[in-house]
């Protein structure tokens, strides 16, 4: 038997947790909140107000101008989950995290409990109560007897629900629902079944499976098989690892913006955001792709596909500043997004030999040095100053720590450096300051 | 609603277990009694490894404390202030 354990509102909730006088207020946490930018996730408090994952903050604004709005903290998210991890890691050594807030426990090698859905229902019942209990935290948890039905009962009632499928009663409930219901079917894909005359997830189960492999495929296959709530997807332990597809970082302008310098300087920040992410895990990639929102919410994806495998910023911003040239038509600019996939590696991908690229990787070696040791404010492309100072921040939130030694020195503590005596035998990394 | 600070503070600290716990700070000229630790988390800043402490004070009022070992000093960079 197979559990999905989806935490309720993750983000939301944890800051609930972290500061107990929000709950049971509505919580909406985001970039910025003095800023433009979208909405990352609301509590459950804030939905019945139409606030959502990825609108507008100004929209939210509107619906809820009540709701507390806090600046989201990547990294205590992460910190979260991995508590989280370490504890279904208590439940079974079979647990495939799924994202920052979703996890499947495969229960097959327990000893004499979870070979049934009574039985895997009672651990999760188990499970839910005792994430609550530590970590203050709701989970909704779908049991099932694979990866598809478990991952699909998990949403059925939330928050704090628990619901068992078998293949069966899968088809009872979800049959009748819309097509885009189905894992893995999104809106271009429901577009495309719906033109065929496939509605809703029975529809597709019953579809005629020549048509269906014409028209998609293997996916087509898979599809008609998904409906009938057939899965035979194992559960990839975490610690066998499964490779990212593509790595990329996007940004919401603080302002829409038409000035091309400023632009393609987002674009070359972005390109060194995910060069530096690329290199940190060891990858190196053959697609790049570019994101592109206009003010009127209309969103653009292209992508490249190139010769050689590449983790350089230079390498992708030159490709990336391709396709934006190719593309832009001189709209205001929403959102900017940079993403690269396809990857490799980096030991097993092909490279050139030639010494420009010898030079180039010596160069981003000693770059990435530096920013291991001081941070990754301490050094960046000098075209992307200028939409640094527009944001009025670094990547990776490196400002809070100069901010509060500025501060410290404006109170007579000096130039941010302790006010005891120095010790010789210690040299302290100045924190990098802008420009 | 909450206001970022980013304020040095002093700080009053246990080591209990091998772990770390602000017991109580200073800041705006009085002192914040710590009621409970609510959460932690870290973060890297190159090799500095800051540590993050979401905590209760007597009144329901909740901070964000972050200690920074290559000071070493103490930072609140959250505080709520009430309903917005």
């Amino acid at each position: 038997m197979i559990l999905l354990v989806d935490m309720d509102a993750f983000f939301a909730s944890v800051e609930q947790a972290h500061h107990p006088h929000l709950r049971g207020r509505a919580v909406i946490v985001c970039g910025d909140p003095s800023r433009r930018g979208v909405v990352t996730a609301a509590s459950y408090e804030a939905r019945p107000f139409g606030v959502r994952a990825g609108m507008p903050l100004a929209e939210a604004k509107r619906l809820c101008p009540n709701a507390e709005y806090v600046e989201g903290n990547p990294r205590k998210y992460v910190e979260k989950s991995l508590e989280l991890l370490e504890m279904f890691l208590g439940v079974t050594p079979d647990v495939e995290p799924f994202s920052v807030d979703e996890a499947f426990l495969d229960l097959k090698r327990l000893p004499g409990r979870g070979q049934t859905l009574e039985s895997a229902t009672e651990i999760a019942r188990e499970l839910q109560q005792r994430i609550w209990d530590r970590h203050g935290l709701g989970a909704s948890i779908g049991v099932g007897t694979n990866k598809l039905i478990a991952k699909m009962a998990s949403g059925v009632q939330k928050p704090r629900g628990i619901t068992t499928l078998d293949e069966e009663k899968f088809r009872g409930v979800f049959w009748p629902q819309d097509v885009q219901a189905l894992w893995g079917v999104g809106p271009k894909m429901s577009e495309h079944l719906k033109a065929l005359g496939i509605a809703t997830v029975g529809a597709l189960a019953h579809a005629p499976r020549p048509v269906m492999e014409e028209r998609f495929g293997v996916v087509g296959e898979h599809l008609i098989e998904a409906a009938w709530g057939r899965d035979r997807t194992a559960v990839i332990p975490y610690h066998e690892g499964v490779d990212p597809k593509s790595m990329g970082h996007e940004v919401t302008l603080p302002e829409d913006c038409r000035d091309p310098e400023f632009l393609e300087g987002t674009l070359l920040r972005l390109s060194d955001q995910v060069a530096r992410r690329l290199r940190t895990d060891g990858f190196r990639g053959r697609t790049v792709t570019v994101k592109l929102r206009d003010f009127r919410f209309r969103t653009i994806t292209r992508q490249r596909a190139i010769g050689i495998a590449i983790d350089d910023h230079g390498g992708i911003f030159e490709v990336a500043r391709a396709l934006w040239r190719e593309n832009w038509k001189g709209e205001p600019v929403r959102l900017m997004g940079v993403s690269v996939s396809a990857l490799e590696h980096t030991s097993e991908a092909q490279t050139e030999l030639f010494a420009e690229r010898e030079r180039t990787k010596a160069l981003q070696e000693a770059v990435d040095k530096v920013r291991d040791k001081l941070g990754e404010a301490s050094i960046v492309p000098a075209g992307s100053l200028a939409h640094r100072r527009a944001l009025g921040h670094v990547p990776f939130g490196a400002v809070s720590g100069r901010t509060a030694i500025d501060r410290r020195a404006k109170q007579g503590y000096g130039d941010g450096a302790d006010p005891s005596p120095p010790d010789p035998t210690q040299v302290k990394p100045r924190l990098p300051r802008e420009d | 609603m909450f206001e970022s600070h980013n304020d040095p503070v002093d700080v009053l600290t246990a080591f209990v277990d091998g772990s770390m716990r602000p017991i109580r700070f200073r800041w705006q000229g009085r002192i914040v009694r710590v009621r409970r630790v609510t959460g932690q988390w870290a973060r890297r800043e190159g090799q500095a490894v800051l540590r993050y402490f979401a905590v209760q004070g007597s009144r329901d009022d909740s901070y964000e404390l972050c200690y920074d070992a290559r000071g070493p000093s103490w930072v609140l960079s959250r505080a709520w202030t009430g309903p917005a």
